[in-house]
């Protein structure tokens, strides 16, 4: 009996210590992906970000002026 | 005798009075004044209000500005349109050979071409700049000014290849006359620096880096000692790397500048000699080195907004020779 109560004792600390670990890699795993997507977003928005944000300040430039050399 | 006594009351009673002076000088200050503030006497250190250093990272600017100029070889053009105060876009094309760094001491060139696309944005409190390349690379910095004293900036470098982007994020914080930064970049890089006057002319810095992916840590110490017409700066680092520069203003248009360096590791030692001439409508830098490179790069203003640029890098120890050519169009 006593076996039996150490040894399921022993099987709920592993599994608690396979939560901890499966947590912290869930973490690591989410904090990787979503620094993924972050590199993403940057890489394509970074730029089209610059140009909104200058075309909205003053005094507004057309839109025509984005293209145009002169 | 009535009648003179009488003229004697009339007269408006004298005065002693201290005669009044004429024309520009009642106008300046009393000369007495100007002396006792004059340069014959040595002026007393304050040393509560001692001025604000320069920042860790800049410490040897005008040794950079004068002895490393943006050589190239090929062609290059600029053009940048402003379309507002703060905001504008650039185009720059560049046609010529880009150089690999090769283990073995032949030089390696391969011939390259790209367009690369920009966007600026300018504004006293934050600054955006992109660039883009045709083969999908992004050079981003960002400064922004969270508070009058910290600033964070970025400063990323993306590609489309996994594992080879970059990133640093450092924010600077402004004291009264110190200067500190916390650096946080990708592969776990963590920095910190640290800059303060100590006397109206001397300031010291130390900086500390920690990589965690490769378990290496350094420590560096750094100092500059500047006044009007000159700029002296040493650098030690536990990388082994030795450091010192020296920058002599002539005159207005002329500097000379001067740098030294020792890598402990590789036992290597390069000293370098240069010029800076800035004239009203040319910018030319030449330097003479002691690994037997002699380079000149040119800047020419052609007409507003216009500029020609020459760079020439003559490397006789290797027999490589570089020229290249190009415009920039725009500020």
């Amino acid at each position: 009996m006593a076996s039996k109560v150490s040894f399921k004792g022993k099987g709920k600390a592993a599994a608690k210590g396979a939560d901890e670990r499966s947590a912290a890699k869930c973490m690591k795993e989410w904090s990787t992906w979503a620094m993924k997507k972050a590199k993403v977003i940057t890489h394509y928005g970074f730029i089209p970000l610059i140009i909104v944000i200058g075309m909205n300040s003053e005094p507004k430039p057309q839109l025509y002026q984005l293209l145009s050399p002169v | 005798m009535g009648s003179s006594g009488s003229h004697a009351e009339d007269r408006p009673p004298a005065t002693p009075q201290t005669p009044q002076p004429l024309g520009l000088a009642g106008i300046l200050p009393p000369k007495t004044e100007e002396k006792g503030d004059g340069k014959g006497a040595t002026e007393k250190v304050d040393w509560l209000n001692l001025p604000c250093p320069v920042p860790f990272e800049e410490i040897q600017r005008e040794a950079l500005m004068s002895l490393k100029p943006e050589l190239f070889e090929g062609l290059r053009f600029d053009f940048t349109k402003a379309l507002n105060q703060r905001f504008a876009l650039s185009h720059s094309v560049f046609m010529g050979s880009m150089e690999v760094p090769s283990q073995t001491s032949d030089v390696i060139k391969v011939p390259s071409a790209h367009y690369e696309f920009g966007a600026n944005f300018l504004d006293p409190k934050l600054m955006l700049v992109g660039r883009v390349l045709t083969d999908g690379r992004l050079n981003a910095r960002v400064k922004c000014d969270l508070t009058d004293n910290l600033t964070l900036k970025i400063n990323a470098q993306l590609t489309n290849e996994p594992h080879f982007s970059q990133g640093m994020f450092n924010f600077d914080y402004k004291g009264k006359d110190y200067r500190t930064q916390f650096q946080i970049g990708n592969n776990a890089f963590y920095g910190a620096n640290y800059i303060q006057s100590v006397s109206p002319h001397l300031s010291l810095g130390s900086e500390i880096f920690w990589l965690g992916h490769q378990r290496k840590s350094g420590i560096g110490f750094a100092a500059r000692y500047n006044t009007d017409k000159m700029v002296a700066t040493a650098q030690v680092a536990s990388t082994g790397v030795l450091a010192l520069s020296y920058v002599q203003k002539v005159s207005e248009k002329v500097s000379l500048a001067s740098d030294f360096m020792y890598n402990h590791m590789t036992r290597d030692v390069t000293s370098s000699f240069g010029y800076d001439y800035i004239l009203r409508q040319c910018r030319l830098r030449g330097k003479l080195d002691s690994n037997g490179v002699v380079a000149a790069f040119l800047e020419e203003r052609l007409n507003m907004g216009v500029n020609m640029i020459l760079s020439a890098e003559i490397d006789h120890a290797k027999k490589d020779y570089k020229f290249g050519f190009g415009m920039t169009v725009g500020e």
